[in-house]
């Protein structure tokens, strides 16, 4: 099992979260209102009056064959519209319930 | 979920809403009463009490005196005028602009009642009347007949007056100037005296004779009948049979001691219509009836009921105010139109795309069209400052949805799909949308507020933008985004049409290389800051010179309504036949001369006591009153001014005129030429008749017054018995009885009616006109005292030649005479100062004052009505500036593009010759909160660079580059729209155009200034802060430094751990 936390554009949530099942992926979690800044180029997400846009992050849990899948339609998303902001990281999940 | 979420994910609901919203606001505009101005309360109530008998300085002392004391303590009252006349005292008692005239009407009644049983015996209870803006007729025609001429009045009451009156919405119909049928009975007093009878006894004999008597009911056999006795008679001719008395035994008729003569009045307002005896029909409407449907429907049926008339009458129209308001509200119309046309270009101009542009335009017609929803539910009328506000509102109406449209394609272009770009584009400047609409209606707010004559106007103004601007931004959150998403493409769909290619080959280079050089020249600015501020200062007080030379003020622009009317007096006294045929000869004059005159119509005589309006207007046997009608504005080359004062050349050219007064207009209400009068108040008529005198031939010397009268009538000559009450007495006679006696013989007695057709007509016993034409035929006058003796009034007193005032005036509970003159193509400021400096050459008597009054006294009324409603609509945007941008800083340098603004609305005005008035004042209010958008778009998006790290400079030249369009684009829509308005030759335009030519100047002028203003202004002030921040700075390391040493000192080290503040 990896965790992939997916940092994006609100712009691309509903997009994303129609396409999660269709690359059976069922489980999800999200926040909206997220703010940060990315470590490269990109602007920053600050929801302030100087930076308006803002992220959202989604965590889902998935089988370790499905991550490829997973972040190669991510990367295609984000080639789209590059300058959204679209990223995303994977951990190990050690246990759950 | 947010409005414009909501707005975007439903776009079924939320587009049939607004399709909803538009029907209903069609629905309600076709319902909506048409009129030309905004319905306003008149604040004028009368007091007329009658006191039959008194002399005017009588019924001054006795009635109008106490009656003016007990008024004056009426709440909200502004001021109390009075005219004292033979028999009759008027009080007009004028209030407060907005008070609540039922309120006014009971305490106004109370305090009547409070007086009213302290004045004289013989008065009659006071009349109480409110006056209505209704009462202006709305339509006046005009009948003439040549064969039918005598019959006329009963022919028109029967078959136009009665069917005119069932149509829907009409007041009252009043016929004047036909004469009406009398039946005379013209006594030769010597056969009278020789048959030892008197005139009273003939016309009690007759009223005696005249009568039908119902004798009760009898029963015969099983059935019950009714006994009549029918003595009326059926034919005037009848008359000359009754027995009026005996005579040795013989019966003497009536026609042995006069001739009855079946004919009409004499004595009466005569009306004449291009020459031609007519009478006058004058449609007055109900109250709060549409004046454009009811001569609609009376135009309608008109034709239908002139086929039942004999051909030799025909009907003219005279006046017709519904012509005015359609041609108003047409032109208006038409303006809108153009203005929704120009900012259509505008807008494709800038953005280059169809799509976007008609999401933009939508928001034009959905809002303007919702606010008629307003007006109707409100009961107001669809009216020119309705409309103009309409036409005002075009072009600010479109801001919000450009500044979200252009956010959201932003976010297209960042790669968002539409939808998606539509929430969140719109979020992002949800704020400061909402914002710059608080600015526009923190000015147009408050105008619902203002008083007076001014707030009248502009309070619908006020409400209208409001409301439509209020519209507008909800539109621009909802709608705008909602169309965004469905209609814009994301920029991997967009296709390139063949207007997207020519666009972008020859119109977008020019705005980029617009946008290059506004940075650039930003770029210098900013850089020589004092430079730049040097010249903008001096550009402002060279403008302020040229304004302070140029500008003349005004109360209101006249408007050309294709009316002139005109008072024409002949010496008091002048007997009606004289005055007629000179009415003749200036019709002839203005037939002659005057191409442009259409329909002249004049009165003259005495107006009856029926007759309203003529009776509100000046009459008397020495009166004209002309009802002029021209050409329409467009068919011909003379203004109505200039003909105006054309007539009062030749006017004045006519040795036997004494007085007239030319006023082009006429009564239109509220909005009329200006006037200046000086008020002359004084007890002693001999002394403020001198200084009237004077003071006429002061004014008569001004540049650009015209038809200077002084409002005291002439003396008039008359003749007056005076009785010697020992003989009255000892011939058992009393004033009363004698008094009575000689107006029976003039005057005439009526006592009995003659009916036909179920019409009655006066019988009316006189003595024939012959024998009442010398001053021996009144001293002939036989008086038969309770002994049946006949007495001459020669023997009881004698008849003498005097003088006397018919009419006393006053003001203020003073004896007033006023000096009235009219302008004339100069500006009303600059007759008032040389007004001014002539009374201040007038030696003015102790217990005498004078005081100017007129257009001057409203205009400086409203002029600081309007004065303080600017420094509050000012106040208001700052405030709503300095919360917006949580600073006391920006808000002031954004506030500073304010008086540039002024400035170059004054220029303008000076520049086209226009004088400022009311309109152009409300101009100015309105550009507070126009201006400053310029002002917020700037400062909004430097702030905002600065937050994102850029240095001043660098912020505030970006800024301008990527502003400038959006800029551009709004005041380019809201000076354009506003053209139609300013160049406007439509009828009724004159009002506008002051307020027109204000905005487009001000608002140019402060663009232009403000895009060199502002980012020059926010660099020194952007770098006074850094430099103070700096300064915090500095002192904080020395203050660490000197603790620094401090410690190190007491622990007797020496370290280099120093802090230099130049490295910092």
């Amino acid at each position: 099992m990896k965790a992939v936390m997916i940092i994006l554009d609100q712009a691309h949530y509903s997009q994303i979260e129609k396409d999660l099942s269709k690359l059976n992926i069922r489980g999800f979690s999200s926040w909206k209102e997220v703010y940060g800044r990315g470590s490269g180029k990109g602007e920053p997400h600050y929801g302030s009056h100087a930076w308006p846009s803002v992220n959202n992050a989604i965590l889902t849990m998935v089988e370790d064959d499905k991550v490829a899948g997973l972040l190669k339609y991510l990367k295609e998303l984000d080639n789209e519209s590059a300058n959204l902001g679209l990223r995303a990281f994977v951990w190990n999940v050690e246990d759950g319930m | 979920m947010k409005i414009y979420e909501t707005a975007v994910k439903n776009p079924v609901g939320t587009s049939l809403i607004f399709i909803g919203l538009v029907l209903i606001g069609l629905m309600f505009y076709q319902q909506l009463p048409i009129d030309l101005y905004p319905e306003v309360e008149v604040n004028m109530v009368s007091v007329m009490t009658s006191y039959p008998g008194a002399g005017s300085d009588d019924i001054e002392a006795n009635v109008t005196r106490p009656l003016e004391n007990a008024l004056n303590s009426t709440e909200n009252i502004k001021e109390i005028s009075s005219v004292s006349k033979d028999g009759v005292s008027v009080i007009m008692l004028e209030f407060e602009w907005g008070s609540d005239m039922n309120m006014v009407m009971n305490d106004v009644r109370d305090k009547v009642d409070l007086v009213s049983g302290t004045l004289p015996d013989g008065t009659n209870d006071p009349m109480i009347m409110k006056f209505s803006s209704d009462m202006a007729p709305v339509l006046i025609l005009s009948a003439t007949a040549r064969e039918s001429s005598d019959a006329l009045y009963k022919i028109l009451d029967e078959q136009i007056v009665a069917p005119l009156n069932r149509v829907q919405g009409v007041g009252t119909v009043s016929l004047s100037g036909a004469p009406q049928r009398e039946v005379q009975v013209n006594v030769i007093p010597a056969k009278l005296e020789a048959y030892n009878i008197s005139l009273e006894q003939i016309a009690r004999v007759i009223a005696a004779e005249n009568v039908n008597v119902p004798a009760g009911d009898f029963d015969i056999g099983s059935q019950t009948y009714m006994l009549r006795l029918e003595g009326e008679i059926n034919e005037s001719r009848e008359l000359n049979n009754i027995v009026v008395g005996s005579n040795s035994g013989q019966a003497v008729y009536l026609k042995d001691v006069a001739t009855v003569n079946d004919t009409v009045q004499s004595r009466i307002m005569e009306s004449y219509t291009n020459g031609e005896r007519g009478a006058t029909i004058m449609v007055q409407k109900q109250t709060g009836a549409n004046s454009v449907a009811i001569v609609d429907a009376i135009e309608k049926q008109l034709p239908e009921l002139m086929k039942t008339l004999p051909p030799d009458v025909e009907i003219v129209t005279v006046m017709d105010t519904s012509d005015n308001i359609k041609t108003s509200i047409n032109s208006l119309l038409e303006t809108i139109l153009i203005a929704l046309i120009i900012v259509g270009i505008v807008v494709l101009f800038f953005l280059g795309r169809w799509r976007a542009t008609i999401i933009i335009m939508v928001s034009i017609p959905i809002s303007l069209i919702g606010s008629f929803i307003y007006l109707y539910l409100t009961g107001n009328t669809l009216n020119i400052v309705t409309l103009a506000s309409l036409s005002i509102a075009i072009g600010m109406v479109v801001d919000d949805a450009i500044v979200v449209l252009e956010n959201i394609t932003k976010h297209i272009e960042r790669g968002s799909r539409p939808r998606q770009a539509a929430i969140y584009g719109t979020e992002e400047v949800s704020l400061s949308v909402i914002a710059s609409t608080l600015t526009i209606i923190a000015v147009f707010l408050p105008m619902t507020m203002v008083g007076g004559l001014a707030g009248a106007l502009i309070k619908q103004l006020g409400w209208m933008v409001t409301i439509i601007m209020s519209l507008s931004l909800v539109i621009a959150l909802t709608l705008t985004p909602m169309m965004s998403a469905k209609m814009m493409r994301s920029s991997k769909d967009k296709k390139y049409n063949r207007f997207d290619k020519w666009y972008n080959k020859n119109i977008l280079p020019l705005l980029d290389k617009l946008d290059s050089a506004y940075s650039k020249l930003v770029n210098k600015v900013t850089r020589k800051r004092g430079l730049t501020l040097g010249v903008v200062v001096g550009v402002f007080i060279v403008g302020v010179g040229i304004t302070a030379v140029t500008l003349k003020t005004e109360f209101i622009s006249a408007s050309d309504n294709n009316t002139i009317m005109m008072t024409v007096e002949m010496p008091t006294g002048t007997r009606m036949e004289l005055t007629r045929e000179t009415g003749h000869k200036i019709t002839r004059l203005m037939k002659e001369k005057y191409s442009e005159i259409e329909i002249s119509s004049f009165t003259v005589g005495q107006a009856d006591t029926d007759n309203l309006l003529g009776s509100l207007q000046e009459n008397g046997s020495n009166i004209m009153n002309f009802n002029i009608r021209t050409k329409k504005a467009k068919f011909r080359n003379k203004t109505i001014f200039d003909i105006s004062d054309e007539l009062r050349t030749d006017l004045a050219a006519m040795p036997e005129i004494s007085k007239y007064v030319v006023t082009p207009g006429g009564i239109t209400g509220i909005i009329g030429s200006s006037n200046i009068s000086v008020d002359i108040y004084g007890y002693d008529l001999a002394e403020t008749d001198q200084l009237a005198a004077q003071m006429k031939t002061k004014l008569e010397g001004i540049e650009g017054l015209r038809d200077i009268t002084i409002s005291r009538k002439d003396y008039r000559a008359e003749y007056r018995i005076e009785f010697d009450r020992e003989k009255l007495s000892l011939n058992g006679l009393n004033m009363a009885t004698a008094g009575g006696a000689v107006r029976n013989s003039i005057n005439g007695l009526t006592m009995s009616q003659f009916r036909e057709d179920g019409e009655e007509y006066d019988i009316r016993v006189r003595f024939d006109e012959e024998h009442r034409q010398t001053i021996e035929d009144i001293e002939n006058i036989l008086i038969y005292n309770p002994m049946g003796v006949g007495i001459r009034i020669r023997d009881l007193g004698k008849v003498v030649e005097s003088s006397s005032l018919p009419q006393i005036d006053r003001q203020n509970r003073e004896r007033i005479v006023s000096v009235t003159g009219s302008t004339y193509k100069r500006a009303l400021s600059d007759i008032s100062t040389d007004v001014s400096s002539a009374i201040s050459t007038l030696d003015i008597p102790s217990g005498t004052h004078v005081a100017i009054s007129g257009s001057t006294e409203d205009q400086q009324e409203a002029f600081s009505d309007l004065g303080l409603l600017l420094l509050i609509v000012s106040l208001l945007v700052y405030i709503v500036l300095a919360s917006q941008f949580e600073s006391l800083t920006y808000p002031f340098i954004i506030i500073m593009s304010i008086p540039f603004a002024f400035i170059g609305a004054l220029l303008l005005l000076s520049a086209t010759g226009k004088p400022l008035g009311i309109m152009g004042l409300i101009g100015l209010i309105m550009l507070v909160g126009m201006v400053v958008k310029n002002g917020i778009v700037l400062v909004d998006y430097i702030n905002l660079n600065r937050e994102r790290g850029m240095s001043i400079i660098t912020a505030v030249v970006n800024a301008a580059k990527s502003r400038l369009r959006p800029v551009l684009m709004t005041t380019l829509t809201t000076i354009l729209a506003m053209i139609p308005l300013a160049i406007g030759t439509g009828q009724g335009s004159e009002l506008w155009q002051q307020l027109g030519l204000t905005i487009i100047g001000g608002m140019t002028f402060s663009t232009i200034v403000t895009l060199i203003l502002i980012p020059a202004l926010y660099s020194v002030f952007g770098g006074n802060g850094v430099k103070r921040e700096r300064k915090k700075h500095y002192e904080k390391i020395s203050r660490y430094n000197q603790t620094l040493t401090r410690i190190k000192t007491k622990n007797n080290e020496s370290s280099n751990d120093y802090i230099r503040p130049s490295a910092l």
